[in-house]
């Protein structure tokens, strides 16, 4: 125990090497999946082998929950001292491979944000049936996904619509989801229904609902502003038959508050990945601008002047530095195994924001440049990109929330 | 490896900081007007080791305990009392001044003088204007055979009263502009030197700021600071640890303000529940946590970095960088906690009843007491940027003030 901040060897090393690879093979690809609305599958099936290759748990990636196959849950006490911690390898790896794409992130084969669930509630024998699926993919790549928000609820979990009812040894599911990440791809999707609305969260069910199950189709397609090489997807359930023992964790789980629990659990692991890799878009976009400022105020003029735009740059930085801190504390709380809800949240909130920030005074700061130039285009990429880092896994003010009510035990709702 | 937890050793003096911290919170009033704090929890402070030289090592006369433990120590003591660490007994800032400017000999020599409850060392930088003509202080150095004689008025000296001894900047080289400046150890006996009438200041009262008038004042060749090798970046490396100290009391002011305004928050109805159950005020608090949590550990962080640069397991680029991003979100950061906890009082915050108009002058006063959070930011942009780092733009010149305790 000391307070250091340096990375281990292994860490550096695997930073180094995910750094020069996000930006020397995968950004140039980037603004081309952007356009194409996906990336190939040879691609990414590619990259899962080299990551694989050079020795790297799909969790060091930064792909744990959505891409890892589950079985590098948990390291010993021991193995995490020599690691560096799994968790906080994750954010850094996050974090430089977003610098190159973050929709690559996304896209990346595995169970996804369905992966924690299955893994955190599932039975034993869920979480083998449903992981294996991702166990060869050398007949194609799969997917898993997570669905939670509906039409007419998102921030609002406890307010979800889709209805679920036993019949026979079926649930019977009915009811739409939408904006699921993969939702269409996945070969199966963690659905979030209930047994009755009144009943609030603990009146919720997850269930592992497999490509192909009757009742079960793909709506639209969501044309979006921007992460557009990733899918998202609306989910119909309709008279949707899913067989009993797809019932996450199995009938008994849900006597208590569970449920809703299951779904809250993903959100605390993965709240500090989102907010890395908003931080990576976000560092992307501020050395641009740091290379911009170099190159057309500091080497070109007799006498350079940029005060003004050295202080918005420091600022930029400054807070990014400042939301990547709450990253790591976030990671390095989750590797300990010590609750971390508030930082969590705090890491998320301050990383969506930071990021944002960041896109949009460098893409002021080049001016006309950022948002035209040939050269620069990558810039308004990220500006596109970077905004839903604010608003999917919680909006901002939902990290707020979450936040009072750690610091305020007693407070009920908003 | 990525660490945020102390040292069992850390872990303990901050306990007994902590409740000598409670202690000055009870006569934080009192230690205002009296300007100076309580004589016995002075004595208390110094017997625990705080008092200047907690980062110096020890070659130098110092602790060696280094800049994380100065950090953490300084935080928890602006817990109780924002000022206090301003006004403690031992040479202060002025032993941060001698580990970067001095040789071992001197700095052991001045920490070891000035190493009592009772005494106190200052640095004095600022002064009341530039220079019309030329880059560089108006105070100068001038030689006199072997000796030096300093002449000349500096600025917002804080401690000038107690202090026995003074670090005191001066141009020693009119035409070489920044690069031609020097410093000098100068005692309080000195022929010629005087104090002038105490400022009235915004907020931390318990210390003072004076002007240090040097008419002809005359030193021998051992009084001058060599600077090492490029005297204006040791100044910098000064600067900045100090900064981060600085930013380490914000950080407790920070603190103390979020705990405030969380106590009242939670006992004070309106409209039929606790205000913290309205959303605008609860999203206040949590947004000044978040400032709180992150200009702590990039605080703590920069420190880690200083440290690890003293061995070269880290560069000072880095240690540089960093330090400037921590010094402007704290110093934003203690500006807003106090804004907001007087807010969020209404108009109870306003009245003296309460601590929280204290945090909020004190944490104004602080942004002027080292590196200003604008410098903070010209500093970080060139380290960022990759350019010679101009001392007329990274170091507080007296366009810009610095003060020092
Ligand atoms: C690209 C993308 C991918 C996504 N992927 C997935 C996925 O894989 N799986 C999945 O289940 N969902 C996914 N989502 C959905 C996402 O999680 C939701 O959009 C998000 O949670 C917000 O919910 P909402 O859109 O219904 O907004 P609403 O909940 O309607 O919120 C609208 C606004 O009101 C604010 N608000 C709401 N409630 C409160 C309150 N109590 N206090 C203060 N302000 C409030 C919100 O902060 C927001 O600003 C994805 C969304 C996008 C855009």
């Amino acid at each position: 125990m000391t307070i250091e901040f340096t990375l281990t060897k292994r860490q550096e090393e695997l930073r180094s090497a995910i750094g020069s690879l996000a930006r020397n093979v995968i950004r140039p690809q980037s603004l081309g999946w952007d356009r194409a609305h996906g990336i190939p599958e040879e691609f990414l099936l590619r990259f899962t082998q080299m990551a694989a290759s050079m020795g790297g748990t799909a969790g060091a990636w930064g792909v744990q929950g959505l891409g890892a196959t589950g079985e590098e849950a948990s390291e010993s006490a021991e193995k995490k001292k020599k690691s560096g911690g799994a968790m906080v390898s994750t954010v850094v790896a996050a974090e430089e491979l977003a610098t190159g794409d973050p929709a690559l992130l996304l896209c990346l084969p595995g169970p996804g944000l369905g992966g924690p669930p299955v893994r955190g509630s599932g039975t034993p024998e869920q979480r083998e049936r449903f992981f294996s699926v991702f166990k060869d993919m050398s007949a194609g790549l799969k997917w898993g996904a997570y669905a939670l928000t509906e039409p007419g609820a998102g921030s609002d979990v406890a307010g979800i619509r889709t209805s679920c009812r036993k019949e026979g040894r079926e649930w019977v599911l009915n009811g739409r989801k939408c904006y699921i990440t993969n939702g269409a791809r996945a070969s199966w999707n963690v659905v979030f229904a209930t047994i009755d609305p009144s009943l609030g969260r603990a009146g919720h069910r997850a269930f592992v609902v497999e490509k192909g199950t009757p009742g079960f189709s793909v709506g639209k397609i969501e044309d979006k502003m921007g992460l557009r090489a990733s899918e998202t997807a609306e989910l119909v359930l309709e008279d949707c038959r899913v067989p009993e023992e797809n019932l996450l964790g199995g009938e008994e789980k849900y006597q208590t508050k569970e449920g809703f629990l299951t779904a809250m659990k993903t959100f605390d692991n993965t709240r500090p990945l989102v907010a890395a890799m908003a931080i990576g878009i976000g560092r992307a976009a501020y050395e641009h601008a740091v290379d911009f400022v170099k190159e057309r105020y500091v080497l070109s003029r007799p006498i350079p002047r940029y005060a003004a735009i050295a202080e918005r740059l420091a600022r930029v930085g400054r807070d990014l530095a400042a939301a990547r801190i709450l990253t790591l504390r976030a990671a390095w709380l989750a590797d300990r195994e010590i609750a971390n809800a508030k930082e969590a949240s705090m890491a998320k909130a301050a990383g969506g924001q930071a990021a944002i920030k960041a896109c949009m005074e460098a893409i002021e700061i080049c001016g006309a440049h950022g948002a035209v130039a040939e050269d620069q285009q990558l810039l308004e990429k990220w500006f596109r990109d970077i905004k839903v880092y604010d608003i999917f896994e919680g909006t901002g003010q939902i990290q707020r929330i979450v936040i009072s009510k750690r610091l305020m035990p007693d407070l009920r709702s908003f | 490896m990525i660490d945020f937890e102390p040292t069992e050793e850390q872990a303990l003096m901050v306990t007994a900081v902590s409740q000598l911290a409670s202690k000055l919170r009870e006569r934080i009033r009192q230690t205002e007007r009296d300007h100076g704090l309580p004589a016995e929890l002075r004595l208390a402070a110094f017997e625990m080791g705080l008092g200047g030289g907690v980062a110096v090592p020890e070659s130098h006369g110092g602790a060696g305990l280094g800049l994380v433990t100065a950090v953490l120590l300084d935080e928890t003591l602006a817990v109780g009392d924002p000022a206090a660490p301003f006004a403690l007994g031992g040479p202060g800032a002025l032993a941060g001044a001698l580990h970067e400017l001095g040789t071992p000999a001197q700095a052991s020599e001045w920490l070891g003088k000035l190493s009592s409850a009772d005494r106190c060392g200052a640095v004095a930088w600022s002064e009341p204007r530039a220079h019309a003509t030329r880059a560089g202080f108006c105070t100068t150095a001038t030689r006199s055979g072997d000796d030096w004689v300093l002449s000349g008025v500096k600025a917002f000296v804080l401690n000038a009263d107690r202090a026995d001894a003074f670090v005191v900047f001066a141009q020693v080289d009119e035409a070489a502009g920044w690069a031609g400046i020097g410093a000098f150890i100068v005692e309080r006996a000195a022929t010629g030197l005087t104090v002038g009438e105490r400022k009235v200041t915004l907020g931390l009262d318990a210390v003072g700021a004076f002007d240090l008038k040097l008419d002809g004042v005359k030193v021998g060749p051992a009084a001058r600071l060599a600077g090492g090798e490029d005297f204006c970046r040791s100044a910098l490396r000064f600067f900045v640890k100090e900064a981060l100290k600085v930013s380490a009391r914000a950080v407790g002011l920070s603190q103390a303000a979020f705990d405030a305004s969380l106590e009242y928050v939670t006992n004070r109805r309106a409209f039929g529940k606790p205000i913290g159950h309205f959303q605008a005020v609860a999203f206040t608090l949590a947004d000044r946590a978040m400032d709180l949590e992150a200009a702590r550990h990039m605080v703590r962080r920069s420190a880690s970095l200083w440290d690890a640069a003293a061995t070269g397991a880290a560069s000072e680029r880095d240690a540089l960088l960093a330090s400037a991003q921590a010094v402007s979100m704290s110093l934003e950061g203690a500006m807003r906690a106090g804004d907001d906890a007087v807010q969020l009082h209404g108009g109870a915050g306003f009245m003296r009843d309460y601590p929280v108009e204290k945090y909020m002058r004190d944490a104004k006063q602080l942004g002027l007491c080292s590196m200003t959070k604008e410098q903070a930011d010209q500093l970080g942009a060139a380290v960022a940027l990759g350019v010679a780092l101009d001392p007329a733009v990274v170091l507080p010149t007296p366009d810009l003030q610095a003060v020092f305790t």
